[in-house]
């Protein structure tokens, strides 16, 4: 059994942007030396997320869009008030709940040495409050 | 556009360089957010339609034992854009400040001077302390930006920063630009009664202490004091500033931008004033 971990470093450069880090895992299950497996990627940001969809930019910017229909930037959040542990005030609600609406992780088998996903399906860090430099945890399992 | 108010506390290229100041970033100033590249500054700036930021440092040697940054570490960082203009501190309470401020703007390139009276804990008219760093000050032709009103840093207390203070300091030095900061929340009607009479104060923006920036920004620009007071009476004596990272500078642009003040004050508050204040432009 062989379990990997890597860290990816993404810089989002706009305030709203999925970032196709396809390349970046199917180099990371390549580089693991596993066959046969399962491969996490996994977002370590309550701002921000990981989607699975097609790789097309009308849906990319479909998507973003949606979720800032069903989160607003301007609404009536409880989180707007002061955050002692981070010497400022939360005003980033719509973030975190874009981030929720749009899960944190996203799972694929590995099957000889490969990604095995979709042939229209892309694998996205997606930033819902940035720009800001970015960790995404790669975890490859298996033999 | 200009943002006046940032302070360089996250910048991940000088906490590597020197680590000692990811703890004074921490238990001084008391800032949570993760260190990040200076190109992420870059970017707050670009997508805010920001072009240059002034970055603040703050010398708390005697109060608190640290600085952020010393002034060398400013022009280090400088020299890594094009985009930051430098502004120096000193410490009130070191007898050779008005020296050192002389030596960081005319040896290392700086362009203005920050003190923070809550922090640096010392009363802003105080004539043995503070005087003599205006008087160099006014001499070197710099503008000095000065913390008023409240302070999230736990120990800084406010009632070393309340604007009334720099009364005297306006009147005393009046060919000194100062710039009130935060606008001096919550003593913003003192600030305003400052400026209308004092043309050498100006305020900025950089204010944030409840709900979120378009909510409190709209609340002290037009509700504490009325909009048309900054339209009509302030235009010249107003700079954009956000206060970054305690706040992203794309959400305070657009708070101020959603103000309602006209197309040509607002040219004056993201630009002209603070091209003046740094001498880019005539007064």
């Amino acid at each position: 059994m062989i379990i990997k971990l890597e860290k990816l470093t993404v810089q989002s450069r706009r305030e709203q942007e999925l970032i196709d880090v396809t390349p970046l895992v199917e180099n990371a299950v390549a580089a693991s030396g596993v066959t046969n497996g399962l491969v996490n990627i996994i977002n370590l940001h309550t701002s921000a997320g990981v989607v699975v969809t097609e790789g097309i930019e009308c849906l990319e910017r479909d998507v973003l869009a949606h979720l800032a229909r069903l989160a607003p930037e301007e609404g009536e959040y409880w989180h707007n008030r002061y955050l002692d542990f981070d010497g400022r005030l939360g005003f980033n609600a719509h973030a975190h709940l874009r981030s929720i609406l749009s899960g944190y992780f996203a799972m694929f088998p590995i099957a000889e040495g490969k990604l095995v996903k979709g042939g229209r399906q892309r694998v996205y860090f997606a930033e819902y409050d940035g720009p800001l430099s970015r960790e995404v945890l790669v975890q490859i399992l298996g033999e | 556009m200009i943002d006046f108010h940032t302070h360089p506390m996250l910048v991940q290229e000088m906490a590597d360089r020197h680590p000692e100041l990811l703890a004074v970033a921490r238990d001084v100033f008391y800032i949570g957010n993760r260190m990040q590249p200076l190109e992420t500054f870059h970017l707050q700036m670009d997508v805010a339609g920001i072009r240059r930021a002034v970055i603040l440092p703050i010398d708390a040697t005697t109060a608190r034992g640290v600085k952020l940054y010393s002034n060398e570490q400013v022009a280090e960082l400088c020299a890594m854009s094009d985009r930051l203009i430098g502004f120096a501190s000193v410490d009130p309470h070191n007898p050779n400040a008005p020296q050192e401020l002389e030596a960081a703007i005319r040896g290392l390139g700086l362009r203005g001077l920050k003190l923070s009276p809550p922090t640096q804990e010392f009363f802003p008219h105080d004539r043995e302390k503070a005087y003599p760093i205006y008087a160099v000050a006014q001499d070197l032709g710099i503008p000095v930006v000065i913390h008023c009103g409240m302070s999230w840093e736990p120990k800084a207390k406010a009632s070393w920063a309340q604007p009334l203070f720099l009364e005297d300091v306006a009147y005393d030095f009046p060919k000194l630009n100062i710039v009130i900061a935060h606008m001096g929340w919550p003593w913003v009607l003192d600030s305003v009664m400052l400026a209308l009479k004092y043309p050498n104060i100006y305020l900025d923006t950089a204010a944030l202490y409840f709900d979120n920036p378009w909510d409190f920004i709209a609340f002290m620009m037009s509700k504490q004091v009325p909009l048309t007071v900054f339209e009509r009476s302030l235009r010249h004596q107003v700079v954009f500033g956000s206060n970054y990272p305690r706040v992203e500078i794309k959400n305070m642009v657009h708070a101020v931008k959603k103000l309602g003040l006209s197309e040509d004050c607002q040219h004056l508050v993201f630009q002209e004033n603070a091209e003046k204040l740094l001498g880019e432009r005539p007064a």
